[in-house]
């Protein structure tokens, strides 16, 4: 989840009359979770679903709503101009197909304003852009550009000079050789032509979306800004653009429109959509009784617009708000604007009468027997690795199931055996006393239309006289006790065990496990200094009964 | 301190009294018992004030190889002496016979003036009847003997000699009674132990501490009136992700956080018609095209829902309680507080009533059982839950709030398409975070570390 820093004294001035213990008191029932804060500066993190919580500007926003300081939806004022406008050439359309933006103008940019405009941009691409994908950002001083614009492709040998450069590059280098071309530079594809943003003198605007021209560069001493927003879906698009010209015209900045043609582009609307709700789904789903006003106002403190017609309540909202996809989402509205400490958790009486699954019974009876039986029940992942499971213990390793990509190289393959484990276990524990005895029931992994997982248990045992003797018994009476049943062991090899003190074991004409003294090159290995023994069985299918 | 005496320690003072300096040996005569009984006996005397141990040390001498050859045969240079008795000889005859302790003999011999050498015969000048050294061999050769016993010149002259004589440093134990211990009467508490002492550990067989807490949370949902389902670790995407409308080029779906199988798909991950409205719900609210092969690639599940939601699709209750446990997955890198495999509890509540004031009951309930009161909720985020709450709770031990379970309600973009159409109240959260505070530990590691010494020593009931 993304995280800013904002400045309590900002937010304050933006906000209104309020202090900084009501702002650090009221953000958590916004849903933003305070990570740090040091004196005038808190961490929040916010929910990817609340991109207009990227910036100070759209906390303030929530924040005045549910402090009851200005209530009600954003109205985004856009001033009709004829003065801007974009069009887009077909070559696009292959590439990336759309292109939005809106003029705003007269805006006091200082530093803050621009870090606050950069982390919004950088979480924006990040979240709903994913990663550049879907929709990206450029923000421009508008004083430099000329306009008309034109949105249309060019060859990669097209020159200019990018953000944060001061020498000419063709989009060549800038794809192969800067960062951001690095990074982003795969989502043109294999494309010879690439997606550029010209003004009416031909001078290069924006590479989108990789990185804008440095004449466009947005410095504190800018007053308006272009902003424009490329992707490859229309509505996506202006979901960012919306957050983008509200956080811009909460900044102070005024709004004007783009007109926008060519190759199925057209100018944005930004427009605010309506929702009918009815109170009986808001007051079922929620627990609460509130009339008809009560849900209003508390829609209004959530920075939504609402009236009453009929018996339903319909609800304004704008365009940023596009995380609202139903009257399910106007309930949480309601919620939050009501807020949420004021909810009384309540207990409905069960009709249910619970009961735990036969196989946890089965299991926990199993551990049980055991323990009864001096054993010390371990845990280990089911995510383990190739030495765990093969290099160390001289077995086959040619079924593997891994994962991909994994962070730790402790948890690469699923465990098809949970006995390699335990012996791992031992070899961490040679400096404590003896006799060490330890069992695992765990689930086991193995490919099978896709994956098969079955539950075994395994046992160890490691002290100066451990013999197989000793497991054998143990294996027995811990069937015998645990679920009546009956083995028999019969002469095995197996790589693991020593040659001549191994068994399958057997029930019912099957095999379902191995014992035996566990081969010395395995207690070597592990520069363990007793003998070991040990079983394992599968408890699935022949033992455990689901009922 | 306790005036119970051991066996052991009435036999040692009884014995000391009777003789009142002794060694451990001659205690171990008196009192028939074994070295080790004596050798704790006098431990726990001396720890009492009972018993005075006096630590001394000597030498004992005794012979090496050329010692004990030279005690047989004679001093080398009494026996070339004794081959010169009867006339002069020749040198090389001499060689022959004495072998490697002709030359020794030649130069002692030789030094004393008690041969002399003319061409190649050696003739006797002196013959003495003791020479240097020759009764404390003889001495030394008939058993062992404490250094002091011997006459020092003659010793020094056989230690001057390679491999003649064996030093052994002895340490000696003098075990006297203390002054109160004389005067103590030992013999009107026969039949008592000490049963103040300290007595050897042993280790319990037990249950390993994250099964006990996991055992405690399965009972109170189970009392609670939840009944328990069990579900495969390994998923399909469709159920992880899509049927919890979790669009597929969501962040959470990429490899860095979700550990794909490599290489592995489903080829049937549900029916037709679950896919065909689950695909359209998607495409629908999250404008993409909707792929079924990433659907079908399986994952390490990420969270237990995906066996709740799979439960309530095939089953499709009005009513209904029941909760899900185990091991869920998460790529990340191991540290202190995070695991790539942990324990998750979920519950769920259908029926057309249930509402969010009934989930945070729920918790509420929940949480006093496991013996926390301090709790509030806050609103958080959950892409398949609408409203969504996160619950905090208060940690007396470090002083603050910390997160503990996410709750909400399925979104009908969830329920609908499934054909789910009560309402489904959920909640859910890691186990180990709790058996961390249960158990006081700071790195979450430990409970997989098998660590004999902590399975060993914790207590159970906390």
């Amino acid at each position: 989840m993304p995280v800013i820093e904002l400045s309590y004294s900002r937010l304050q001035k933006l906000i209104g009359k309020v202090s900084k213990k009501q702002i650090s008191d009221s953000l958590p029932f916004l849903g933003l979770d305070i990570e740090s804060e040091d004196k005038d500066l808190v961490r929040i993190e916010y929910s990817p679903n609340r991109p207009d919580y990227s910036t100070d500007y759209g906390v303030a926003l929530g924040l005045q709503g549910l402090l009851g300081i200005k209530t009600g939806s954003v109205k985004l004022n856009i001033k009709k101009s004829k003065n801007y406008s974009i069009s887009v050439k077909p070559t696009v359309s292959k590439i990336r197909p759309f292109v939005t933006g809106i003029i705003a103008k007269n805006g006091k940019i200082d530093d803050k304003t621009i870090k606050q405009l950069m982390t919004m941009q950088e979480d924006l691409h990040f979240g709903i852009g994913r990663k550049r994908k879907k929709s990206s950002i450029g923000i421009h001083d508008l004083d430099e550009i000329s306009f008309p614009l034109i949105y249309t492709t060019t060859s990669k040998n097209h020159k200019f000079i990018p953000l944060n450069s001061e020498k000419e590059l063709s989009i060549s280098e800038i794809i192969n050789d800067t960062e951001t071309g690095k990074d982003y530079g795969h989502l043109l594809g294999q494309s010879s032509q690439m997606p550029i943003i010209f003004d009416v003198n031909q001078k290069t605007v924006s590479f989108p979306p990789i990185i804008n021209a440095a004449v466009t560069t947005v410095t504190t001493k800018t007053k308006n800004l272009f902003v424009e927003v490329t992707g490859i879906n229309k509505d996506d698009a202006e979901d960012m653009l919306s957050v983008v010209a509200t956080i811009l015209q909460s900044a102070g900045f005024t709004l004007e429109n783009i007109q926008i043609s060519g190759a199925k582009n057209s100018s944005p609307k930004l427009q605010e959509k309506t929702m009918r709700v009815n109170p009986s789904l808001i007051n079922q789903t929620l627990g609460l009784n509130l009339n008809t006003s009560k849900i209003i106002a508390s829609l209004k403190k959530s920075r939504l617009n609402a009236i009453s017609k009929g018996k339903n309540i319909v609800c304004t909202i704008p365009a940023y708000r596009f995380d609202i996809f139903g009257p399910m989402d106007l309930v949480e509205e309601v919620a939050l604007g009501y807020g949420i400490q004021n909810f009384e958790p309540t207990m409905s009486p069960s009709q249910t009468i619970g009961h735990t699954n036969p196989i946890s019974l089965q299991l926990k009876s199993l551990n049980q027997t055991m323990i009864g039986l001096g054993f010390l029940e371990a845990l280990n992942s089911s995510l383990s690795s190739k030495r765990v499971l093969y290099d160390m213990t001289n077995r086959d390793s040619k079924k593997i199931i891994s994962v991909l990509d994994s962070k730790s190289q402790e948890h690469t393959i699923l465990r098809d055996s949970v006995l390699p484990g335990l012996i791992e276990n031992l070899s961490r524990n040679i400096h404590e006393s003896y006799p060490q005895k330890m069992f695992e029931t765990g689930s086991v992994f193995n490919l099978h239309d896709p994956i098969s997982e079955k539950i075994n248990l395994a046992v160890i045992s490691a002290h100066k006289d451990a013999n197989f003797t000793e497991i054998k018994s143990v294996l027995q009476t811990a069937l015998k006790i645990g679920f009546g049943i009956q083995i028999q062991t019969k002469t095995t090899v197996n790589s693991s065990f020593e040659d001549g003190h191994c068994a399958n074991i057997i029930f019912n004409g099957n095999v379902i496990g191995i014992i035996g003294e566990i081969n010395s090159k395995i207690i070597e290995n592990y520069k363990i200094r007793v003998p070991v023994v040990g079983f394992e069985i599968s408890l699935s299918e022949s033992i455990l009964k689901s009922l | 301190m306790s005036q119970v005496f051991h066996d052991i320690e009435k036999k040692i003072i009884n014995s000391l009294k009777e003789n009142s300096i002794q060694s451990p040996e001659t205690l171990e005569k008196s009192t028939q018992l074994s070295p080790d009984q004596v050798r704790r006996g006098i431990e726990w005397l001396k720890l009492k004030d009972l018993a005075i141990v006096d630590e001394s040390k000597s030498s004992v001498i005794s012979l090496g190889k050329n010692g004990l050859d030279s005690f047989e045969k004679g001093l080398p240079e009494r026996r070339l002496l004794n081959l010169l008795k009867n006339g002069p000889r020749k040198l090389s005859d001499l060689q022959k016979e004495l072998g490697f302790v002709f030359g020794p003999a030649m130069g002692l011999c030789r030094k004393n003036n008690w041969i002399e050498t003319s061409s190649d015969e050696i003739i006797l000048k002196t013959n003495s009847s003791i020479l240097p050294g020759e009764e404390t061999l003889q001495q030394i050769g008939s058993g062992k003997l404490s250094k002091d016993k011997l006459d020092t010149t003659d010793l020094n002259e056989l230690l001057k000699r390679p491999d003649f004589i064996i030093e052994d440093v002895i340490k000696n134990k003098k075990i006297s009674l203390t002054s109160s211990a004389k005067s103590l009467d030992i013999s009107n508490t026969s039949g008592a132990i000490d049963v103040e002492a300290e007595v050897p550990e042993i280790f319990v067989a037990r249950t390993h501490p994250l099964k006990d807490t996991i055992d405690e949370i399965r009972e109170i949902f189970v009392t609670l009136g939840f009944s328990e389902i069990l579900g495969n670790m390994t998923q399909s995407s469709f159920w992880n992700f899509d049927a919890l409308f979790t669009p597929q080029d969501h962040p959470a779906r990429e490899l860095q956080d979700t550990f794909f199988l490599d290489g592995i798909s489903a080829k049937k991950i549900a029916t037709p018609e679950q896919i065909r409205k689950v695909s359209e719900s998607h495409k629908k609210n999250w404008r993409y095209q909707w792929d079924i092969n990433e659907a079908r690639k399986m994952v390490l599940r990420t969270h237990t829902t995906c066996v709740t939601i799979k439960h309530l699709a095939e089953n499709k209750p009005d009513e209904a309680r029941i909760f899900s446990l185990g091991r869920v997955f998460r790529n990340e890198k191991v540290s202190y507080k995070h695991l790539v495999e942990f324990n998750q509890i979920e519950g769920i509540v259908v029926g057309k009533d249930a509402n969010l004031r009934n989930l945070m009951g729920i918790q509420r309930e929940f949480y006093k059982r496991i013996g926390i009161t301090k709790i509030k909720f806050w609103p958080t985020f959950f892409p398949y839950t609408e409203p969504s709450l996160q619950t905090m709770v208060y940690n007396e031990k470090l002083g603050k709030w910390i997160e503990l379970f996410g709750m909400g309600i399925f979104r009908p973009e969830v329920t609908k398409p499934l054909g789910i159409t009560k309402p489904v109240l959920a909640w859910g959260g890691g186990i180990e975070r709790i058996a961390m505070l249960k158990y006081d530990l700071d790195d979450v590691r430990e409970f997989y570390n098998n660590n004999l010494g902590w399975l060993r020593s914790n207590t159970k009931c906390q």
